[in-house]
Formats: structure tokens, C-alpha cells, sequence
């Protein structure tokens, strides 16, 4: 936790309670030698000296002591308060569509006829040489894509015909066919996409846009996750974690159906002015915790009760896909009371529509390596595109009708790319079909604001197998979302062990310029 | 010399022949073999150049004593030669040991170093000889003059194999001019030509780089695990303690080739100690640039068939610009104080565009049905600076019509879900700024386009769920979005 920051006053080693006991003072007293004040006295000057020397040098280059570091601190009340981004933003929130499981691009956008014209051929000693696979064992097979493709839209994009309503919308998308990853196995490759690390404990991509940017809305929360049920993703609640930013960014999983959030509504017997005064004292008791120990965990407290309570006027309102007429909730395919990717679009919309900052939703299952009928790409792989395809394109209609696909990012995409070859556990041949992981190369669309629409970015072989032109990787698509919304990722850091955190790490990142509008 | 000279000096013959036999001890039985040892050995080993240069010289004044000792005037000349040569004696020792050091503390092994030691280690003998044989006259003053000569020979060629390890094979005939080379008959340059390595060659382009990636964490130029640097053509080509490790169109004889290309099990395989072997394609452009003879100058499309690389499209870097606090501070003095007193009223509503920037957006949609007519009327103030503004959901009317039309400056204009009508849009007709209006779901009418046809740059109205239809015909109907 981040609490070393605002602690009142970091107790040295020689101050403990001395009320303990009536000796103990005086034993401090004594303990304290002429060599404890030489120390102190040293250091002291040491860093005296050191800090006017640090100004010099800051003034000598032109900066102020500050430099150019922006200021995210805002009021203890409204930790969730909106700021203005860096440069005037292209891109006001975020939909990011997360396809858990890493679904086939070789079935659904990456057009390969020398593939196809390989299928079921033994694939190259080359491929396989110094190459990780999850399940892949001995010499697989090479495996031409499942499903014809055709040419679409302005573009001429070639896609595959799983997607028949997202294909409508071709010439809105900005295609980057060449993203990969560092991450073979799913948990470590989703948290690597959305925290830019693939260990746990790092702020997610939300967390991060929230701090920067705050939510213009503050009876909702500024990020909120949805699950369109089934399985949870590998990465877990880490996913929307907020790392060692103030937990108060964290995203908040929302439920599709019912409350919201659980126990939201009041319980019977209890009305809306006897739940504030009890939350009025409840607060009073943090603050004095607080003004105690200075820990901004309690900080979040008090505000995630005062959200709370926000939120029982206005969450769950726009969260009630029944609001919508019968025809809107037809186009998305969505049914009330049920937890699906197709509610979850919709409710995405009303989300948006409310001034929520960072929607995320998680789509499962498109782990297709053909262990079982659910995933295999002949099977379920097809129920996963039936899934998500018609809400995907509603929610895009939706957000282009309103104007609101100007300044709405929306980001389509999983955790890596699958093989071109045949999965073949165990050195056998499966009796479903499916592919393994492949880590170095995976197809990911955005549309909306900032970026070019009807483009692709980058290309792989012939084989789809490795990126022939462009690489992209996940710290360049970070940096170009940060860009997009008006940061320059360098600057959205926050101070945690000693080192200005970023999304993008260490390693250096690269706004992908090609595709900006 | 008389006899007394003599007898004294025998005891000096043991005393110096003693050291040169353990010095020749060391050099056979612990010869330089390119293993790393501890850092002393390195440290001490360092001074080997420094130190050596000192017995050389004095070694060369020998025979400029004896020659020029000849003459009547210098008799003491040829009388002080035995002085000199046990100083050269003991310098040559020291140095040895230096360079014995040197060798034994890593990274020297191979044909040319051990040359190089022999050669110095013969140097010393000779001049150990000499320093036996001089004055003896008769028959021995003839071989004492052989044995001079020899030993001027030695640092020559001592010298010059030493200089060949620390500054590079050729180093004497690198920079001669090409005249020198016509007349010596020394290879027109090519080891050092500029193009070697260059972007444009095979080799600067796919082949350096795939050992600066892979190798170079033992074979730099610090490091030189078995002998081998493979930072630069000249090292590759030169090869290790074991020899060559490419040869020019040999694959076969190539040992580099050879060990890469190994079962990663292998004892020989390289890269080794875990590093990620070389991928498929990096091992074919190996092969190809080795078969085609290796060169360090041939171009980069010469070689047919090689593996393509990762191409990068062409790049138009995102610059970002620098915030003066200060001048945008300086700019927002206008409305700072207005701004700040309306934010009380409106919170989370009202917001500069970016850090940088004076502007303003507006964001009434958080209000809701909360903001009214009357509120919107109260941003008159600050009309000249909003830039973008969303009253979708609010309860504005056409009665805010005047409010919006001063809004001059705007870019973005959302209306959704509004009660706003064709009054409201005829009104807008002096935001020639405006690019973007949204009126979604709201009683507007076909009857209010032609006014926004006069808007020079709108290029999106989004029309939906209006009485606006896509058969509807008029001035803007390229500018609709349903």
C-alpha cells in the first residue's frame, strides 16, 4: 500500500510510545550519545547541502523544481474529481472489448491462402525451433483457416464470415495485425495487456486513465468492469486492479442483472436520510482516522461510501437494460436479467452515454485449442463469434449514431495470437479442431476517436505465424491510447518505490503514429 | 676485458641465466590458453606494454655503442655496452614476466600470441648470449656480432607480432598509402574498407547485428572468450584459439556455422549458458552470407533467397510539446475568476480542455434534468471559450437558442435528448467553427438543415431519431449520420 507518502511523520528508530512506561524516557535520554548527534548533525547538513545543490542544477537547466510534472493531487472529498489531460484529448473514454481467451485471428481477420494451400502438411522443423508452446508437442500440423473469407467494405478488407454484423462496419475499423506479446500462458498475458506488466500488482490501464483524468460523472463510478458470465478471466480481479495506485481507481465489477452491486439498495426499514446520517458519522469517524494516521486507504473509504450512496440514485438506472425499448435491446440481442456480452454492450452504451470514463467488458471462452467441442474452432469458437458479433456491431451503430464514436475509443482484442498449426496435445491428433497460443503475433481492432478508420497496421507471413512488418507492442498500444486521451505517457506517472510509475514501464514505448488520425 | 672482470661476472651469468630458465618453465609448461584468471593477474599483466618498451630501446643502443665505439674518440663507449645489455637483460626479464601475466590472465591465446612469446623469449636468450660473449675477441667477437644481430632481429619481429595483438593483424600496412602497397606488393585495401559493415551490406545489415545481439555478451572485445571477438569483420574473420570460425564459402569448415546449428544439448552448441539460440532465419542468413563468401562489403540484395526481415513502415514520430505553466496561466487570467465561481455551482461540469490551454468544455450531460435554461444562461460569461459542450439529457429548450448561438467557438455541439427544436439549430448559423452537432433524438426537423449548410466547416450532424430521414433531400444531406 502507498501509505508511506502521507504518514504525518516517520517514526525514527530511537522514537517509540514513551507513555509505556515512566522509564523509558529517561532510558531514550541516556541512550542518546554525542555519536547520535554527530550523525544526525552529518546527514543533516548533507542534505541540506544537497538540496540547494538540486535546485541549482534544476534552475541552471530551466526548469522549475517541479519540472513538468503534472499535478493529479485533488480534494481528500473527491478523490474521482475530473482534471483536463495533458494536450487537448482526442478520446473522452474508453470501451475496451477483451476477448478472454485469445480468440483466432487466422478464423476471423488474417486472410492466409498459402495456409490454406499448406493444410494438413507437416509443419516446418523451422517453426518449431526455439519456440515455447502451451500444448504443441512433437511435429504438428499446419491447419488452413476454418472458414472461407471475402473481400468487404471500402477498405477491402478480407474477413472471414463469423462476424456478419462487425463486417458492416469494416470501414470504421483501424485494424494493428501485427501486436505481440512477451506472454505465452493467459493470466501473465492479460495482465500484461491491461497493466502493462505480467506480474500482479500493477495499476490497470483504468486505474491509470481514471487518475489521470478523473470521471465527469460522480454518481457512477469512473471504471467499470462487466463479465458477460461463464468464465471469469484467467487474469482475475488483477485485471482491474489498481495496483499501487489509491485503491479508490480501482475498477468496479458491476453485475448485469439486479443490483448493480450487491446490497446497493437499501433494506427494508431503511430510508434514504437515516442511510446518510449514518454514513455522516461513519465519514466523521474516518476523517478522524485519517487526520490520525494520514493513510489515503481511508481516504477511499470514505469516498467509496459516498459513491455508494450516489450510486443508489443513479446505478441503477443505468444499468437497467430495460430502460431501452424493445427494438434497441433486439438489435444487440440482449435479454434482461441475464448475465451476457450482449448486455453488457448495452449497458456499455448507457455508460458512456453517462460520462463513464473506462468501460471494460470481458468476453470467455475463446481459448479454442480443440481440447473439447466448447473449444474448438468448429464448435464453440463459432457460438463465441455469435456472441459477441451482433452486440459489437449494435454498440458501434449506437455510439456512431450519437456522435459519439468522435470521441469514444473502443478497443477490440485478446491477451495474444493462435498458432497456425493444429493443436496436437500429446503428440496426437485431437478429434476437435484447435490452435495453441502464439505469443508473437495477434490481431487487435480499434475504432473511434484519433485513429484512422477502413486501415491495417502491420502484417505478418504468409503462414500468419511471426510479423513480417511493424511489430506493435503492448507498451506501444498503451502509449497510444494514453496518447489518444491526451497524456503524453511519460508524464502520467505516480511516485511508488522510489520510481515514477508508468503504464508503459521501463522499456521504451512508441505512440504507433501510423494510425493516428 | 681482464680476468678479474671475468670471474666476478660469472656468478652475474648464473644469477641472470636463473631467471630466464623459470621464465621458459612458465612459458612451456603455462602457456597463455585464453582462460580468464584473477583480476592480478590482469591487473599486473597490463604494464607488459608499458615496461617493454624500455628493454627495447636499450637493446637497440647495443650495437650504436659498439658501432660508434669503434672510432677513436668513444673507446668508453664500447666498454659501457656489457652495462647496458644487463639493464636490457633485466628490463627484458620484467617484461616478459609482465607479459607472461598478461597472456595468462584471458582472452590471449592462439598462433600469433604464442609467436609473440617465443619470439620475445628468444630475444632475451640472445641477449643473455651476448652478454656472455662480449669482449671475448678472437672467433667469439665474430659470433658475439652474429648473436647482436640476431637479437636486434628478435625485437624486431617481437615487436611487430606484439603490435599485430594489440592493434589488429595488419596494422603496419593498414593506413599505407596505396602507392607503397603497388611497390611492396601488399593487396590493394580491403580490410579496412569503409564499406565494410556498412547499411547497405548483407553483412552490416543481417549479420552483425544477429551476433551483436547473440554474442557479444563473451565474445566483446573485453571478453574475448576463446580468443574470439565477434564485434567487427576483422574479428570474425581473424577467429579464436581454435582458428578461423567462418571461412569464406566453406560452411562445412566453418565452426561458428557449425556450433549454431548443433542440438542446443550439445556441449559446442552456441549461444550458450541459456541464451535463446538463434532463430531459424538468423541461422539461414548465416549459412547464406558463409556460402556466398562471407564478405563484409557485398551489397545487401546481392544475396538471393535471404529471409526477410521486419520492415518498418515509414515514421512520422508523435512529438510532444512542452506546457509553460506560466504563460497559460498569464492566458487564463480572463476567465480563471468566472470559472472558478461558476464550478461551485456546476461541479464536474465546467473544465479547461487540457493542461496546456484556456479553453473550455462543458459537460452539462452530468446534471441531467438538474440544468436548466436558466443555468445554461448563467455560462454567458464564458461563452467566447467553450470549445466543446454536451447538454445531452439536460433540460434545455429552444429558449436557450441566443445562449448557444453565442457560443461562438465551438467545435462540438451535442443536443441529445434534449427539448431543443429548429429553433435552437436556425440559430447556430455563426459557429463557423462548428465541425460536429449532434441533435439525436430530438424534435428537429428537416425544415432547420438549410441553415446549417451555411456552417463552413460542419462535417457531421448526427440526425438520428429526429423527423430528419435519409430521403429527406436538402443542402447538407452528405454532412447526416443516422
Amino acid at each position: 500500500m502507498p501509505d508511506s507518502e502521507i504518514r504525518p511523520s516517520a517514526p525514527s528508530d530511537l522514537e517509540v510510545d514513551e507513555s509505556l512506561h515512566p522509564g523509558v524516557e529517561l532510558a531514550l535520554l541516556r541512550a542518546r550519545t554525542r555519536r547520535h548527534f554527530l550523525r544526525t548533525l552529518g546527514g543533516g547538513l548533507g542534505t541540506l547541502f544537497m538540496g540547494t545543490l538540486a535546485a541549482k542544477v534544476a534552475r541552471a537547466a530551466g526548469v522549475s523544481p517541479e519540472g513538468e510534472a503534472l499535478d493529479f493531487t485533488r480534494d481528500a472529498s473527491s478523490p474521482l474529481a475530473a482534471l483536463p489531460p495533458q494536450f487537448p484529448a482526442k478520446v473522452q473514454r474508453v470501451i475496451y472489448l477483451h476477448m478472454a481467451g485469445a480468440p483466432s485471428q487466422l478464423e476471423l481477420f488474417e486472410y492466409k491462402p498459402e495456409l490454406k494451400r499448406f493444410d494438413g502438411q507437416d509443419c516446418p522443423a523451422s517453426f518449431l525451433a526455439g519456440k515455447r508452446f502451451a500444448f504443441i508437442s512433437g511435429v504438428p500440423k499446419l491447419l488452413g483457416s476454418q472458414y472461407p473469407f471475402h473481400q468487404t467494405g471500402e477498405s477491402g478488407h478480407w474477413i472471414s464470415d463469423r462476424l456478419p454484423h462487425i463486417e458492416k462496419h469494416i470501414d470504421d475499423l483501424c485494424f494493428i495485425k501485427s501486436m505481440r506479446t512477451e506472454q505465452f500462458n493467459h493470466a501473465p498475458a492479460q495482465l500484461l495487456v491491461h497493466t502493462g506488466n505480467p506480474r500482479l500488482g500493477y495499476p490497470s490501464l483504468g486505474s491509470w486513465v481514471v487518475y489521470g483524468l478523473g470521471t465527469v460523472n460522480q454518481n457512477l463510478p469512473g471504471f467499470i468492469v462487466l463479465l458477460s458470465g461463464g468464465k471469469s478471466p484467467d487474469g482475475g480481479k488483477q485485471l482491474w486492479s489498481s495496483g499501487f495506485l489509491p485503491s479508490v481507481y480501482q475498477g468496479v465489477q458491476c453485475r448485469s442483472h439486479g443490483e448493480p452491486v450487491l446490497y446497493l439498495d437499501n433494506p427494508p426499514g431503511v430510508t434514504r436520510p437515516l442511510r446518510r446520517g449514518m454514513l455522516d458519522t461513519i465519514d466523521e469517524i474516518n476523517r478522524q482516522t485519517y487526520a490520525t494516521f494520514g493513510n489515503p486507504e481511508t481516504v477511499t473509504r470514505i469516498a467509496q461510501y459516498e459513491m455508494a450512496f450516489r450510486m443508489q440514485m443513479d446505478a441503477t438506472d443505468a444499468m437497467d437494460i430495460r430502460k431501452e425499448p424493445d427494438s434497441v435491446r433486439a438489435q444487440y440481442g440482449a435479454k434482461p436479467d441475464e448475465a451476457s456480452f450482449a448486455n453488457n454492450c448495452l449497458v456499455a452504451r448507457r455508460l458512456a452515454e453517462r460520462g463513464v470514463r473506462f468501460i471494460q467488458l470481458y468476453h470467455w471462452g475463446w481459448d479454442s485449442h480443440g481440447a473439447d467441442a466448447k473449444e474448438a474452432l468448429n464448435l464453440g469458437f463459432t457460438d463465441r463469434c455469435r456472441e459477441v458479433d451482433q452486440p459489437t456491431a449494435a454498440l458501434l451503430a449506437d455510439l456512431k449514431s450519437r456522435g459519439m464514436l468522435e470521441d469514444t475509443l473502443v478497443v477490440w482484442g485478446g491477451e495474444f495470437g493462435r498458432t497456425p498449426m493444429r493443436e496436437n496435445r500429446g503428440g496426437q491428433e485431437m478429434k476437435y479442431i484447435g490452435r495453441d497460443h502464439n505469443p508473437s503475433a495477434f490481431t487487435l481492432w480499434m475504432a473511434g476517436g484519433g485513429v484512422k478508420p477502413g486501415i491495417t497496421h502491420g502484417q505478418t507471413d504468409d503462414m500468419g505465424y511471426e510479423i513480417v512488418k511493424d511489430p506493435v507492442e503492448i507498451r506501444d498500444l498503451h502509449a497510444t491510447m494514453l496518447y489518444l486521451l491526451g497524456f503524453d505517457h511519460h508524464k502520467l506517472n505516480y511516485r511508488f518505490q522510489g520510481l515514477e510509475q508508468k503504464l508503459t514501464s521501463v522499456k521504451p514505448a512508441r505512440v504507433v503514429a501510423e494510425i493516428l488520425a | 676485458m681482464t680476468l678479474p672482470h671475468r670471474l666476478s661476472a660469472s656468478t652475474g651469468v648464473g644469477l641472470l641465466a636463473a631467471p630466464i630458465l623459470v621464465l621458459l618453465v612458465l612459458l612451456v609448461f603455462l602457456p597463455p590458453d585464453g582462460t580468464e584468471r584473477s583480476a592480478w593477474a590482469q591487473f599486473i599483466g597490463r604494464f607488459h606494454p608499458l615496461v617493454v618498451h624500455l628493454p627495447i630501446a636499450l637493446i637497440l643502443l647495443v650495437p650504436v655503442m659498439e658501432l660508434v665505439g669503434r672510432d677513436q674518440r668513444f673507446p668508453y663507449l664500447r666498454a659501457s655496452a656489457p652495462f647496458v645489455l644487463v639493464l636490457a637483460l633485466i628490463g627484458g626479464i620484467v617484461a616478459s614476466l609482465l607479459g607472461w601475466c598478461l597472456g595468462r590472465s584471458g582472452g590471449f591465446s592462439g598462433p600469433l600470441v604464442s609467436q609473440h612469446m617465443w619470439s620475445g623469449a628468444s630475444l632475451i636468450t640472445l641477449c643473455w648470449l651476448c652478454w656472455v660473449l662480449h669482449g671475448r675477441g678472437g672467433r667469439l667477437e665474430v659470433i658475439y656480432w652474429i648473436v647482436l644481430g640476431a637479437a636486434v632481429g628478435a625485437v624486431a619481429w617481437t615487436g611487430y607480432r606484439g603490435g599485430q595483438i594489440s592493434l589488429g593483424e595488419n596494422h603496419l600496412t593498414q593506413h599505407m598509402p596505396g602507392a607503397f602497397r603497388k611497390l611492396l606488393g601488399v593487396p590493394a585495401r580491403t580490410a579496412t574498407d569503409p564499406a565494410i559493415g556498412g547499411g547497405n551490406t548483407f553483412y552490416g545489415a543481417r549479420i552483425q547485428p544477429i551476433f551483436t545481439r547473440s554474442c557479444l555478451a563473451c565474445h566483446s572485445p573485453e571478453k574475448r572468450k576463446a580468443g574470439l571477438r565477434l564485434d567487427n569483420y576483422a574479428g570474425i574473420m581473424r577467429g579464436g584459439k581454435h582458428g578461423a570460425v567462418v571461412k569464406a564459402g566453406d560452411l562445412r569448415g566453418s565452426d561458428l556455422f557449425r556450433r549454431v546449428t548443433l542440438s542446443s544439448t550439445d556441449d559446442n552448441f552456441m549461444p550458450r549458458g541459456g541464451k535463446p539460440p538463434l532463430s531459424p532465419d538468423q541461422v539461414k542468413l548465416i549459412e547464406l552470407w558463409i556460402a556466398d563468401g562471407a564478405s563484409g562489403t557485398a551489397s545487401l540484395d546481392s544475396i538471393k533467397g535471404a529471409p526477410a526481415g521486419v520492415e518498418s513502415s515509414a515514421r512520422a514520430e508523435v512529438t510532444f510539446g512542452k506546457i509553460d505553466f506560466a504563460e497559460v496561466a498569464k492566458r487564463r487570467a480572463d476567465v480563471a475568476s468566472t470559472l472558478a465561481t461558476l464550478r461551485q455551482r456546476f461541479p464536474n461540469v465546467l473544465d479547461y480542455e487540457s493542461r496546456g490551454s484556456a479553453d473550455l468544455v462543458v459537460n452539462a450531460l452530468v446534471m441531467g434534468d438538474k440544468f436548466k435554461d436558466d443555468d445554461l444562461a448563467a455560462l454567458t460569461p464564458l461563452s467566447k471559450n467553450i470549445v466543446m459542450a454536451d447538454f445531452s439529457r439536460t433540460a434545455i429548450t429552444d429558449n436557450s437558442a441566443p445562449v448557444l448561438a453565442g457560443m461562438k467557438r465551438l467545435r462540438t455541439l451535442r443536443l441529445m435528448h434534449t427539448r431543443i427544436g429548429d429553433i435552437t439549430v436556425r440559430s447556430l448559423t455563426d459557429l463557423d467553427q462548428l465541425e460536429s452537432l449532434s441533435v439525436f433524438d430530438t424534435a428537429v426537423t428537416p425544415a432547420a438543415l438549410p441553415a446549417l449548410a451555411r456552417l463552413p466547416k460542419l462535417q457531421r450532424v448526427y440526425v438520428g431519431q429526429t423527423a430528419i430521414t435519409a430521403t429527406s433531400s436538402n443542402a447538407v444531406k452528405e454532412k447526416l449520420l443516422f
